[in-house]
C-alpha cells in the first residue's frame, strides 16, 4: 500500500469518524472536535493528492459494497489535483470552523454533515465507475443542501435559496445520470476503463457530452444554469460557502474534463466551441453582476461564476486545439485552466472566510452599510485585501499567473486555422481581458467601500476582530495564495501531470523553476521577479516622495468639504454609487430598474422635501429564461388540480382504470 | 400426494378464493363481508398448504399456518372490532350489485386473457390457477374503487393482497420466508392504521362515508 492509498484511506476514515463525533459529542466540544477532524481529513487528502500527482496511484474495487454496481475507486493525477484542492480548502475551513461554528451552527446535524460533505467531495474525483460517481455526486449534493439549510430558522431567505439549489442540483443530477447511463449502455461495462474502450457513434457521443455538460455546468455555476449559485452561496454559513465555492464547483469542471477528454477522448470542434462560448459568456456576465452587487457574499458568488467561466474558456480552448491536433497549445490551455481552478480555490476560500468574519462581527453582508472595518478588524481587512488583489488578476496576485497562461494559449492559437477559429480566439481574448478589467473594478469596490473609509452603519462602527482560529483559517488560505502567486512553478508540474492524464500523457506544457517558460511557444513570465520589482518600485517611490515631502513645510488642514460641515459617512461612495458608471456603460446588458421619487413640500413645487432612489439589477438571464419555465410549470400544476377533486374514490379509480387499460392494451396488442 | 388429487385440491382452493371474492362483491352486510373474507383467508392458507404438501417443504407449511392465522384469524378479528363501532350495511355503493357482478365477470375474462402467457411459460396445475389469483386482485381493486364504507374498502385492499399472495405462490411455489413475513407484517400494520383511522373518522364526522372527506383537500 503506497502513500497515496494509505493517506486517502486515512482521509476518508477520519472524515467519517469526525462525522460520528459530530453527531455524538457534547455541545461544548463539538465544533472544536469537528473542526480539528475536518482539518486533519484535509491534510490527509492533501498528502494523498500530492503523492498521486507525483506518480503514485491506486485502485480499489469493492463489488459488494453497493448493490447493483459496487464501488470502484481509482486515484490518478487528474482526480488527485481535485482531491488536493478539496483537501487544502477543507484544512482552512476546518480550522476556521472551530470558532465560527460556535455561533448557532453547532447543532448535531450541521456538525455531523460538514465532514461528510468534505468526504463526499474527496470521493467524487476518485470514483472510477458510473455507479460510484453518481452515488458520491448525490451524496455531495445532499450534504451540501443540508449545510445550506443550516441557518433556516434565522432567515427566511435561506429556505428559498435551498429550494432553488435542491431543484437545480437534482435536475443537474438527472441529466448527468441519463448521459452516463446512455454512455454505459453503449459500452461493455460501467467502469471508466470500459467506457474508454467503448466504440460509440458520433451522435451518441454528442448526446452523452451535451447531457453531462448540462449537469456539470450547472454544478459549476455556468450560465444559463447558474441561478442557484448567487442564492445558495450567500445564504450558507460562510465556511460552507467557502467549501462550496472553492471546492464543490470545481468538480463540475472535473466532470467536463473527465467525460469530455478522458472518457470520450476529445470530440468534434463544435463541442469545445460550445464550452468556450459558455465560459466566455459566464465570465463576462458573472463579473458584471458581481460589479453591480451590493451584497458581499452575493458578489463573491457571482465572481465564482466568472472564474469558472474563465476555467471553461481554457477547457474549451484546449479541446479546440486538440481537435486541430495542436497538442502543445491544448496542453498549455488545459494547464492554464487547471491552474486557475487551483488559484480560484485559494483566493475564493480566503475571500469567503474573510466575508464570514465580517458577517460574524457586524451581522450584515450589505456593503452599503459596512465601511471603516479597517480600524476594528485589521487582520480581516488585510486578508480580504490580499484576496481581492489575488482575485483581480493583477500581479502579484494569484489569478494573474493563470490568466496570463490562458491569454498566452489563446493568443498563440490565433493563426492556427481559418474559419470559426479565427473569429473565436480574438473574441475569447477580448472576453478574458474585459473580465479581468471588470474584476479589478469589482474588487476595488468590495474592498474600498466595505473595509476602508468611514463606517456607514452602527454595526460596522462596532466591529471587532474575530477569534484566533478564524484568523488562522484565513491565514492558511492567504498563505496558499502567496505560494501560488510567487512560486507557481512548484505546482505547475502537478498541473501538467493532471492535464497529461486528460489529453493522453505528454510532457508538461510549462517548464522553469523561477521563470515560467512555455514549452513549444515563445513566452516566459517570472512572478517572483515581478513581485520583487513591484516591491522595489513601491519602496523607491515612497522613499522619494517622503524625501521630497520632507523638504517642504507641512501644514495640517481639514479636507475641503464645499463648506458643508465636517465630512460624514453620508458623503462617501457607497457600493451602489461606485458601480453606477459601470451600470450606465452596460445599461443594455444589465437592464437595471431605477426609480426616483421626488417629494415636494406642500407650499412650493420648487422646494424638495425628500428624494428617494431605488435601484435593482435583476438577473436578466434568469428573468428571461427561468420565469417562463416556472410560469409554465405553475400553470401545469394548476391544471393538475382539476384532476384532484379530493374524492378518494376518484383517486383509486385512476389507478384501477389505468391498470385495466394497460392490461387490455397488453391483451389486444400481444 | 398424487397428481390428480393435487390438481383437484388446487382447483378447489383457488375456486373457493374466487367464489368468496365474488360473494364479497355481492353481499352488503358488513358483518357477512368480514366473515366471507375470513373464509377466503382460509382458502388461501389451504392453497399454500396444498402446495406445501406437494413440494414436501416444511417452510411452506409454516407459511401456510402463518397465513391462516393472520388472514383467517387476526385480520377478521380486527375488522370485526372496527365493525362494532361502525355502520352495519354498505349503503349505496357507487356501482350497484348487479352491475358489480357483471363487471366482475368482465374482470375475470381480462384476468384469463392477460395471464395466458404466464401459464404457457410453464404449464402445470399450479400455474393454471394463476388467472384466479389475478382475478381476485382485480376484483379487490374494484371493491376498493366502488365501495363507500371505509371498512369495505379495507376489505377490498386485503382482497387485493390475498390475490397478490396467491399469484406469488402459484408462480414461484415458494416466496422466501423472510419476504412473506415482511409482506404480512406490512398488511397487518396497514390494517391497524386503517382501523385506527376509521374509528377516528367516525368520531370526527359521525360517518365513514369516504365521499364526505372531499372538503379536506388542500
Amino acid at each position: 500500500m503506497n502513500l497515496a492509498a494509505s493517506s486517502f484511506g486515512a482521509a476518508v476514515s477520519i472524515g467519517a469518524l469526525t462525522a460520528i463525533i459530530g453527531a455524538l459529542a457534547t455541545a461544548r466540544s463539538r465544533s472544536t472536535l469537528v473542526g480539528i477532524g475536518t482539518a486533519t481529513t484535509g491534510v490527509a487528502a492533501l498528502l494523498a493528492g500530492g503523492a498521486a500527482l507525483t506518480g503514485e496511484s491506486f485502485s480499489l474495487a469493492a463489488p459488494g459494497l453497493l448493490p447493483l454496481s459496487g464501488v470502484s475507486l481509482t486515484l490518478d493525477a487528474l482526480g488527485a489535483l481535485f482531491v488536493a484542492v478539496t483537501g487544502g480548502v477543507a484544512v482552512a475551513c476546518g480550522v476556521y470552523g472551530v470558532s465560527y461554528a460556535r455561533h448557532g451552527l453547532d447543532s448535531r446535524l450541521v456538525q455531523a454533515v460538514f465532514p461528510l460533505f468534505v468526504v463526499a467531495m474527496l470521493l467524487v474525483p476518485v470514483a472510477s465507475s458510473v455507479g460510484t460517481l453518481l452515488v458520491f455526486w448525490e451524496l455531495m449534493a445532499l450534504t451540501s443542501l443540508l449545510l445550506v439549510l443550516a441557518e433556516h430558522r434565522r432567515r427566511p431567505a435561506v429556505a428559498s435559496a435551498a429550494r432553488w439549489y435542491a431543484v437545480m442540483t437534482h435536475l443537474g443530477f438527472v441529466t448527468i445520470l441519463s448521459g452516463l447511463l446512455v454512455f454505459a449502455a453503449h459500452a461493455p461495462g460501467d467502469d471508466f476503463a470500459a467506457l474508454r474502450e467503448a466504440e460509440v457513434s458520433p451522435s451518441v457521443a454528442a448526446l452523452v457530452f451535451l447531457l453531462t455538460l448540462a449537469g456539470f455546468a450547472s454544478k459549476a455555476g455556468i450560465l444559463p444554469l447558474h441561478a442557484w449559485l448567487p442564492r445558495a452561496h450567500p445564504e450558507a454559513p460562510s465556511h460552507v460557502s467557502a467549501l462550496m465555492s472553492a471546492a464543490m464547483v470545481n468538480l463540475g469542471v472535473y466532470g467536463i474534463v473527465r467525460v469530455g477528454f478522458d472518457l470520450l477522448g476529445g470530440g468534434p470542434r463544435w463541442w469545445w466551441l460550445l464550452v468556450l462560448a459558455l465560459g466566455a459568456v459566464s465570465a463576462v456576465y458573472g463579473i458584471l453582476q458581481a460589479a453591480m452587487s451590493t451584497d458581499l457574499k452575493r458578489l463573491l458568488g457571482f465572481s465564482t461564476t466568472e472564474n469558472l467561466g474563465l476555467v471553461l474558456i481554457g477547457v474549451g480552448a484546449a479541446g479546440l486545439f486538440a481537435a486541430f491536433g495542436d497538442r502543445v497549445l491544448s496542453g498549455l490551455a488545459l494547464a492554464a485552466a487547471l491552474l486557475h481552478v487551483l488559484n480560484h480555490a485559494a483566493f475564493k476560500s480566503l475571500l469567503f472566510l474573510a466575508a464570514g468574519s465580517v458577517l460574524h462581527a457586524t451581522g450584515t453582508r450589505d456593503l452599503d452599510e459596512l465601511g471603516g472595518l479597517r480600524a476594528g478588524m485589521p487582520v480581516t481587512t488585510a486578508a480580504f485585501g490580499w484576496g481581492a488583489l489575488a482575485a483581480s488578476a493583477l500581479p502579484p496576485g494569484t489569478a494573474f499567473v493563470s490568466e496570463w497562461l490562458l491569454l498566452q494559449a489563446l493568443i498563440h492559437g490565433l493563426p492556427a486555422d481559418g474559419g470559426a477559429d479565427a473569429i473565436v480566439m480574438p473574441v475569447a481574448v477580448a472576453a478574458v481581458a474585459l473580465t479581468a478589467g471588470l474584476a479589478v473594478a469589482t474588487f476595488v469596490k468590495a474592498f474600498g467601500v466595505g473595509f476602508l473609509a468611514k463606517p456607514r452603519g452602527e454595526a460596522a462602527a462596532r466591529a471587532h476582530e474575530s477569534p484566533p482560529t478564524m484568523l488562522a483559517g484565513m491565514g492558511l488560505a492567504g498563505l496558499a495564495c502567496a505560494v501560488l502567486a510567487l512560486a507557481p512553478t512548484l505546482v505547475l508540474p502537478a498541473v501538467g501531470a493532471a492535464s497529461g492524464v486528460a489529453l493522453g500523457g505528454e510532457a508538461s506544457a510549462v517548464t522553469g523553476t523561477v521563470t515560467i517558460r512555455l514549452a513549444g511557444v515563445a513566452g516566459s513570465l517570472s512572478p517572483l521577479m515581478i513581485t520583487l520589482g513591484l516591491l522595489v518600485a513601491a519602496v523607491v517611490s515612497l522613499g522619494v516622495l517622503r524625501a521630497v515631502a520632507a523638504r517642504r513645510a507641512r501644514r495640517t488642514a481639514r479636507l475641503w468639504d464645499c463648506g458643508g460641515g465636517p465630512l460624514s459617512a453620508r458623503m462617501e461612495y457607497t457600493a451602489t454609487s461606485f458601480a453606477e458608471p459601470l451600470q450606465r456603460v452596460f445599461d443594455d446588458v444589465l437592464a437595471p430598474e431605477q426609480d426616483v421619487d421626488v417629494d415636494h413640500f406642500e407650499e412650493s413645487r420648487y422646494l424638495v422635501r425628500a428624494v428617494a432612489y431605488r435601484r435593482a439589477v435583476p438577473d436578466r438571464v434568469e428573468r428571461r429564461l427561468y420565469q417562463p419555465v416556472l410560469a409554465a410549470v405553475a400553470a401545469w400544476g394548476r391544471a393538475g388540480t382539476r384532476l384532484a377533486t379530493g374524492s378518494v374514490h376518484r383517486y383509486l379509480g385512476y389507478g384501477f382504470y389505468t391498470l385495466c387499460g394497460l392490461l387490455i392494451l397488453l391483451a389486444v396488442t400481444r | 400426494m398424487n397428481e390428480t388429487l393435487f390438481t383437484q385440491l388446487v382447483d378447489l382452493t383457488a375456486g373457493a378464493m374466487l367464489l368468496t371474492a365474488v360473494l364479497i362483491l355481492w353481499r352488503r352486510e358488513l358483518a357477512v363481508i368480514v366473515r366471507v373474507f375470513a373464509l377466503q383467508g382460509l382458502a388461501l392458507a389451504g392453497l399454500v398448504a396444498v402446495l406445501a404438501a406437494h413440494e414436501d417443504s416444511g417452510e411452506l407449511w409454516a407459511i401456510a399456518v402463518g397465513i391462516g392465522v393472520l388472514r383467517a384469524g387476526v385480520l377478521p378479528y380486527l375488522l370485526r372490532r372496527a365493525l362494532a363501532v361502525a355502520a352495519r350495511r354498505e349503503t349505496a355503493p357507487l356501482v350497484n350489485v348487479a352491475a358489480s357482478l357483471l363487471a366482475a365477470a368482465v374482470l375475470m375474462m381480462l384476468a384469463y386473457v392477460v395471464s395466458a402467457p404466464l401459464v404457457s411459460l410453464a404449464p402445470s396445475p399450479a400455474t393454471r390457477a394463476i388467472p384466479v389469483g389475478v382475478a381476485v386482485v382485480l376484483i379487490g381493486f374494484f371493491v376498493l374503487v366502488t365501495r363507500r364504507r371505509a371498512l369495505s374498502q379495507v376489505v377490498g385492499f386485503l382482497l387485493l393482497d390475498n390475490g397478490i399472495t396467491a399469484v406469488g405462490f402459484l408462480t414461484t411455489a415458494g416466496i422466501d420466508l423472510a419476504v412473506e413475513i415482511g409482506v404480512s407484517l406490512d398488511v397487518l400494520l396497514a390494517v391497524l392504521v386503517l382501523q385506527l383511522l376509521t374509528t377516528r373518522m367516525r368520531e370526527a364526522f359521525g360517518d365513514t362515508d369516504l365521499d364526505g372527506l372531499r372538503e379536506l383537500r388542500d
